[in-house]
């Protein structure tokens, strides 16, 4: 009996891990791919600088402890942003144009047919601008990689260069890279409103659904705006 | 005992498998709750959601982000900041909030009357315009009309606690005025710039005499679907790995049987 029971069992056993190791990462868990060496302390920080701002009086006359995230408010300096014509991340080799993109018919955000180009979504916040811009492309073609296959490979703390069609140009800072599954994208997190000047790219990532004919994840690069030469260069 | 320890290390894993799907997302059952301090006489305050504590220590004109909550309903408390378990709750209260829509929670009127008022909010972005609505939180304020300064008004008649519906206008900077409905300028909001694909809730708070407007986003033009952003053309097929994990399985069963065998001999 012992005989059938333990290979059978290692066999399975085998069978489970090997496949568990094999097939692209779990799916269904946001990984965290890369953050910034100290998140916690830089949260902090940005967290008192804007509560800060409210009442700073008020905070010095009686010390309260706050732990709460601050609402989004309408910029009071209005950065007017830049409409991008080229993306350029030297660490992974990416020199692309970037075009305008909208939306799909069922609504979601249309991407470029070329997969040398990337394509910024036009309805959100242009570059430069408080909020969150976003600029995607494609990881691989139908028999190759495309201009964001090595998207995977940035590390908090990488520069992003986005050159807008005047000639200004805007370096942002990798904060973390995350790979999100299909159908628990933080669509929000991503496209919506912030306090911030930050530029985020998505690719695609993960196993690919050949019925779906979709990969199952997407990466998101989080960045934001470290400086911006909006003067034209000569 | 060797046994029972692979039998359960089996469970174990094969609970890998499939327990990120048992466990994944009901994220779709969840609305936004943002929490808005427009008391100008009340003490900055805890806000305990069914006896947890979301938001601790914000002040008067204090705004948070949106938090995600289950819908449903829930008991909504609110503490004089750090006095839960010594003193009463200034406010309890039972609000029911629905899957996928967001709402503004907000403490309003002096400490004596105070209220909380939840209101919803817009989730949908106008293409090329901004939207924008006004909220008269200032008690003892009267009606006030909200325009562009000596204009017509863009937002007549609002009266406290009122908050108008969303509005849409042409994005760009506008020289608003909030004032009362007999042309009496009670906040100057000179270059107040809004932007296409935005929405805005500009809430007047504080007092008849010191009247300010916060001025927050509530949401932006965005995707139903993330991108998509490739074609296969480099990933490895699952059922690749399916075969070669199947294959490693039949080797380790055909290996087992191998040392077994040996050893029962042995």
């Amino acid at each position: 009996m012992k005989r059938f029971v333990y290979p059978i069992t290692l066999g399975f056993l085998v069978f489970i891990l090997s496949f568990q190791l094999l097939k692209d990462e779990p799916s269904e868990e946001t990984r965290v791919l890369s953050n910034s060496p100290s998140p916690t302390p830089i949260q902090a920080e940005t967290m008192d600088n804007k509560a800060s701002t409210h009442s700073e009086d008020i905070l010095e006359a009686t010390p309260i402890e706050k732990n709460y995230e601050p609402a989004v408010v309408a910029p009071t300096d209005v950065a007017e942003g830049i409409v991008p014509v080229r993306l350029t991340i030297p660490s992974i080799d990416v020199d692309a144009p970037v075009g305008p993109q909208g939306y799909t018919e069922q609504g979601g955000m249309a991407v470029p047919d070329s997969v040398t180009e990337v394509g910024w979504f036009e309805p959100g916040t242009k570059p430069g601008a408080t909020g969150n811009s976003v600029i995607a492309g494609h990881v691989d073609g139908r028999n190759g990689p495309a201009v964001f296959y090595d998207l995977k490979e940035l590390e908090a703390g990488d520069l992003i260069y986005v050159e807008g069609k005047d000639g200004e140009k805007l370096t942002y800072t990798v904060q973390k890279v995350v790979a999100h599954p299909l159908d628990e994208s933080p669509i929000r997190e991503l496209f919506g409103p912030t306090n911030e000047k930050a530029l985020n790219l998505i690719t695609c990532t993960g196993p690919y659904d050949d019925e779906a004919q979709e990969y199952t994840e997407r990466l998101a690069v989080y960045t934001t705006l470290s400086s911006s030469k909006t003067t034209p260069k000569n | 005992m060797k046994k029972l320890l692979s039998s359960l290390a089996a469970f174990v894993l094969v609970l890998g498998v499939f327990a990120p799907a048992v466990f994944a997302d009901n994220h779709e059952e969840m609305a936004m709750v943002r929490v808005l301090h427009a008391s100008p006489d009340a003490p900055a305050v805890d806000v305990y959601v069914d006896g947890n504590a979301v938001v601790e220590g914000a002040e008067f004109k204090a705004a948070t982000d949106y938090m995600e909550l289950p819908a449903g309903e829930h008991t909504v408390e609110i503490y004089a900041a750090g006095t839960k378990g010594e003193q009463d709750a200034v406010i309890s209260a039972d609000v029911t909030v629905e899957a996928g829509k967001a709402y503004t929670a907000a403490a309003i009127d002096t400490l004596e009357n105070l209220q909380l008022k939840a209101i919803e909010d817009s989730k949908e972005a106008t293409e090329g315009m901004a939207k924008v609505r006004v909220g008269h939180f200032i008690p003892g304020a009267p009606a006030v009309d909200v325009g562009p300064i000596g204009g017509e008004a863009l937002f007549a008649g609002a009266e406290f606690p009122m908050v108008t519906d969303y509005k849409e206008l042409e994005p760009g900077s506008y020289d608003l005025e909030v004032r009362t409905t007999d042309g009496t300028q009670l906040i100057d909001l000179s270059g107040t710039t809004v932007e296409a694909g935005k929405v805005y809730s500009a809430f007047a708070v504080g007092t008849a005499d010191s009247p300010e407007v916060l001025l927050l986003q509530d949401s932006a033009a965005m995707p139903s679907e993330m991108p998509e952003t490739g074609f296969g053309g480099t990933a490895d097929s699952g059922s690749n790995a399916m075969m070669l994990a199947a294959a490693f399985g039949v080797l380790a069963v055909g290996a087992g049987f191998f040392v077994f065998r040996k050893r029962s001999e042995a």
